[in-house]
């Protein structure tokens, strides 16, 4: 199909303006209607037509730019995709949740429609201010997101520290930014990456790029930067916290994939400019934020904490490609990615679930679940057992993708041709081990332990149908990888060597 | 080959798993016949499988899963004389254990269906470990074995069962992990050698790895082979055994013990010494030691247990202990005795653990202690232990002989060739320490006054469904103990493709 005769130059852009407008009208809708379902329901469908659109362009190859700073190819349309699956998870549920019904529904769809328009400019730009811009736009906008639950402590006391340490995050950001434009004169990445190879590597660049991994490793929660994350979800409703540990998380590795893996990879000719240490430094990082992600989820009797450790450990593995560098990894990472929103998104939906009819937060309080709801139960088993990377589902195919990048497979001539990355591999594989650990509890509490309560519990057919979408994206990825697979290596391709 | 039979033996039991699952309510009754259906339909299968031809040639099926640049991985599936009586072996216990189970009244109360459910998946998972011949799709199924497992011991076990359960999952997990580095390694090594994308084909990697130095395969073959001897399990990452064993419900110990074990050295033959022939040779002495020390440790604990289940268990250890040896001669006979006997084992155990499953649900416990005198009441349930502890410790004319002494023999060949002959001691030790527990097990349960420790008034002979299990197997054992060459020309052919990679006929 083609839409440039409907948004002709603004095609680049189509998905979002369609989100733009739906975050715009949404507080009026609400203002006029008074009624919270129909609000929900023009949330709803404005995000599944602009999926829809880009999915069309996705598949028609579309590629175009528009405002002369957001493009869109193989790698912007997979990413944007990724984003609207979230969205649409997190506004699926929201009407049926308890948790939501006594926010300002107006504000709640439009800002969490305006925080994935923001996701999605992410994932278009190849300039750093373009960037940041965007992640501002998501930021904000989730900082209102967590703190509406407004009669609740946790939630203001999550929604405090995720500002200051958002805040903290943008300034060390926009601090390396304007480091890096006094040296090279230029915001755009590959223009930036052109420059430091003519000039070299100053001790400026090296503390501009530290400055960038640091603040945007808040964004992705990798340890040191990882604090905020557990409180951050536990204080938010559940339908926030699945939007913030699976799309505001993948923005930031999106990031990190087109500023750093860009910069440092992409075409040949700047392929060494800061060596082989930075590649180091993220794999020290990685091997930290999986290790103490892993092993303090292993405390968490609170399952949304246990959770975002979970998580953190997640975004570990994700990092494994900033180490390796190569365009198989990349592939494997965006994989991992799109596979980790169905079993993390999917694990939150049952946590939303189960606290719609009167279920706790606890690990405790799961006992006996397999006999209370069964469907529930089941699906919590698989998407935990997906997590922890158990076959055949689709969270075993994409580590197993993601941990053979480090066997220097797909290297390109130039950058780590052999396996020195291989313990890595081997980080992952114990840190899976562990993670099963916790993991485990969560399944022998649901389906072994006896509960104190045995009345069957009917969970709201929304989550139900959000639910079982997941269910059926963890099983299929799983069996069948390369309905998605063939996209990522698309846009792996595109984004590295354009 | 037109009709997808490889891919139906694993289909099959699939598709019964799936419709037992929803078979709730007040279908949970005709769960167990859904299951005998789909488990005798995959026995058939088996059966078509092993009499396909005269001179069986094995078969093979591929079909194109994922390919992307990097990477190739095939939905492939081979059987060959090594895998052929394996698969067969689970069809066949899967069946027996259904029809086992069908008048237990624990089992009964408890949602059937899922222990139906747990039953067919794991034979699903089993016949894909058999059957793949694609390194993704076997740890796939490796795993996919594991998951009910886990639940048929936290579901239907007894009173220490969480623990076990437990410590199962996470202790056989991490080894199938430390096998997945070593499968990695064996990858990126092949991709090295042969300068290509990765094909997990067991066929290319085994081709690629003729290329690889003696270092990288003892490495590999070490991580692989920890993974594997986990399974077995050998000595000492035998720990987890007996307490899974003794919570497990009868059906799963049954499956556990007949085909999950040989699991363990299935994958020793199939991938150690397929794939790393010289990593073999650089750990024989290991593997050698390893298999003696289980054969001992395990008979000697056997001497010590009070639960009867648990002895069996323990004598799980020693048995596997031999085909570890077996394996350990690298020779043509060491071989091809192994692998029978992995299926004299499998045999013989599934009537064991029958008939200890039965101590403790008619007589209420399986405390060798406790009981005593029960072949006056109970002298079917008696004569069919005495078969199965007379085949296990080697009578000759059953199965259990054909499995042992040949692979003795083969050790023998073994220590003058290298001349240690002292370590022939340990296996007449074991030979008499065998016989010694399983007679002295009989004499205090069986035989002598009846006991008055325990009320004897409810226990009851052995049931029809029961009876016509163990018959089955008792037939099985004793026709192989007569005529051993209808399972060795299945290995044999095999075998000798083996013992042709480390030079010896």
């Amino acid at each position: 199909m083609d839409f440039t005769a409907i948004f002709g130059d603004y095609t680049a852009i189509a998905p979002m303006i369609i989100l733009i407008v739906s975050a715009l009208i949404l507080p009026g809708v609400h203002l006029l209607g008074k009624r919270h379902t129909a609000t929900w329901a023009v949330a709803l469908v404005m995000a599944a037509v602009s999926t829809v659109i880009n999915v069309l362009m996705l598949t028609d190859s579309f590629t175009g730019s528009a405002l002369g700073m957001v493009t869109y190819d193989a790698y912007s349309g997979l990413m944007i995709l990724l984003f609207q699956i979230v969205l649409l998870l997190a506004v699926m549920v929201s009407n049926a949740s308890v948790e939501t019904t006594r926010f300002n529904v107006g504000a709640y769809y439009a800002l969490m429609t305006a925080a994935a328009t923001g996701m999605m400019f992410v994932a278009g730009s190849k300039d750093l201010m373009m960037i940041f811009v965007g992640v501002e736009l998501t930021s904000i906008s989730s900082y209102a997101l967590v703190s509406m639950k407004r009669n609740d402590a946790r939630s203001a006391e999550a929604a405090v520290k995720y500002v200051i340490v958002g805040g903290m995050s943008t300034a060390l950001t926009l601090y390396g930014i304007s480091m890096l434009y006094g040296l090279t004169g230029t915001t755009e990445i590959a223009a930036i990456a052109q420059t430091a190879q003519v000039q070299g590597i100053s001790l400026m660049f090296g503390i501009a790029m530290v400055a960038m991994i640091a603040g945007y490793g808040f964004k992705i929660a990798a340890v040191p930067f990882h604090m905020w994350a557990p409180d951050v979800y536990e204080g938010a409703s559940t339908p926030v916290s699945l939007f913030l540990a699976t799309g505001s998380k993948k923005m930031g590795l999106s990031v990190f994939f087109q500023i750093f893996l860009v910069m440092f990879v992409a075409g040949t000719a700047c392929s060494k400019i800061a060596g082989p240490e930075i590649q180091y430094l993220f794999a020290i990082i990685a091997s930290i934020t999986m290790t103490v992600g892993n092993i303090v989820a292993i405390a968490q009797n609170n399952i949304k904490r246990m959770l975002a450790y979970s998580s953190i450990a997640q975004a570990g593995y994700i990092l494994i490609v900033m180490a390796v560098m190569s365009e198989y990894a990349l592939s494997a990472g965006m994989f991992h990615m799109f596979t980790h929103v169905f079993m993390k998104g999917g694990a939150f939906l049952v946590v939303g679930a189960l606290i719609c009819v009167g279920i706790g937060e606890k690990i405790s309080d799961y006992r006996g679940l397999g006999k209370r709801s069964p469907f529930a139960a089941a699906a919590m088993m698989l998407f935990l057992f997906s997590l922890a990377g158990i076959p055949p589902l689709a969270g075993f195919t994409s580590k197993f993708f993601l941990f053979s990048s480090t066997m220097g497979v797909g290297t390109e001539a130039g950058v780590s041709a052999d396996a020195q990355w291989i313990w890595l591999a081997f980080i992952a594989i114990l840190n899976s081990a562990i993670s099963l650990y916790y993991y485990a509890r969560v399944v022998k509490a649901m389906y072994v332990d006896r509960g104190e309560k045995t009345e069957k519990v009917k969970i709201p057919a929304a989550f139900a149908v959000a639910i079982a979408i997941c269910i059926a994206g963890v099983i299929v990825l799983g069996v069948y990888p390369q309905l998605i697979f063939d996209f990522c290596e698309t846009a792996a391709h595109t984004l590295l060597f354009p | 080959m037109d009709f997808p039979i490889l891919s139906l033996l694993i289909l099959i039991p699939l598709i019964g798993a799936v419709i037992t699952l929803f078979m709730g309510g007040t279908r949970q009754k005709s769960a167990k016949i859904t299951a005998c259906v789909f488990s005798a339909i995959t026995l058939v299968l088996a059966l078509l499988v092993l009499f396909s031809s005269s001179d069986f040639a094995g078969m093979s099926e591929s079909y194109e899963w994922i390919k992307t640049g990097f990477i190739t991985i095939g939905f492939s599936l081979e059987v060959d004389g090594l895998s052929v009586l394996m698969v067969f072996l689970t069809a066949l216990l899967v069946l027996l254990v259904v029809i086992f189970s069908a008048e237990d009244k624990e089992i009964e109360e408890d949602r059937p269906n899922y222990f139906h459910t747990l039953l067919l998946a794991m034979e699903v998972g089993l016949m894909g470990v058999y059957t793949a011949s694609d390194y993704f799709l076997f740890y796939i199924m490796w795993e996919v074995t594991l998951i009910p497992m886990y639940f048929m011991i936290s579901w239907y076990g007894g009173p220490r069962r969480h623990y076990a359960a437990i410590k199962f999952f996470i202790y056989t997990h991490v080894a199938s992990l430390v096998m997945l580095i070593g499968i990695f390694a064996m990858g990126f090594k092949a991709a090295e050698i042969t300068g290509g994308s990765i094909d997990f084909s067991f066929a290319s990697i085994a081709a690629a790895m003729e290329g690889a130095n003696e270092g990288f395969q003892a490495l590999v073959f070490a991580l692989l082979f920890f993974g594997f001897a986990v399974k077995m399990p050998a000595v000492p990452f035998h720990t987890w055994l007996p307490d899974a064993h003794t919570e497990a419900p009868t059906g799963g110990s049954v499956l556990l013990a007949g085909v999950m074990l040989k699991m363990g050295s299935y994958g020793i033959i199939r991938i150690c010494l397929e794939a790393l022939p010289k990593g073999a040779e650089y750990w024989q002495w290991v593997i050698i030691i390893i298999g003696l020390v289980s054969i001992v440790y395990g008979a000697f604990a056997c001497i010590a247990q009070k639960d009867l289940k648990k002895m069996v268990a323990f004598s799980s250890i020693s048995h596997m202990g031999m085909v570890m040896l077996g394996i350990g001669c690298l020779s043509y006979a060491g071989i091809t005795f192994a692998v029978f006997q992995m299926f004299a084992h499998g045999l013989i155990t599934g009537i064991l653990f029958m008939v200890c499953g039965m101590t403790g649900h008619k007589v209420g416990t399986r405390e060798i202690p406790l009981l005593g005198g029960l072949a006056g009441k109970m002298p079917k349930y008696a004569t069919f232990m005495m078969f199965g502890f007379m085949a296990s410790l080697g009578l000759p004319g059953l199965i259990g002989f054909w499995g042992e002494f040949p692979v003795i023999y083969a050790f023998y060949e073994f220590i003058v060739a290298n001349d240690v002959l002292w370590l022939l001691l340990f296996c007449m030790l074991s030979l008499m320490l065998t016989a010694g527990y399983y007679l002295w097990a009989m004499q205090r349960t069986l035989f002598g006054p009846e006991t008055t420790k325990i009320d004897l008034t409810h226990a009851h002979d052995v049931s029809k469904s029961e009876f016509a299990a163990m018959a089955v197997l008792c037939v099985l054992v004793a026709f192989f103990g007569m005529w051993p060459d209808a399972a060795l020309q299945f290995i044999e052919p095999y075998t000798q493709g083996i013992a042709a990679l480390f030079g010896v006929i």
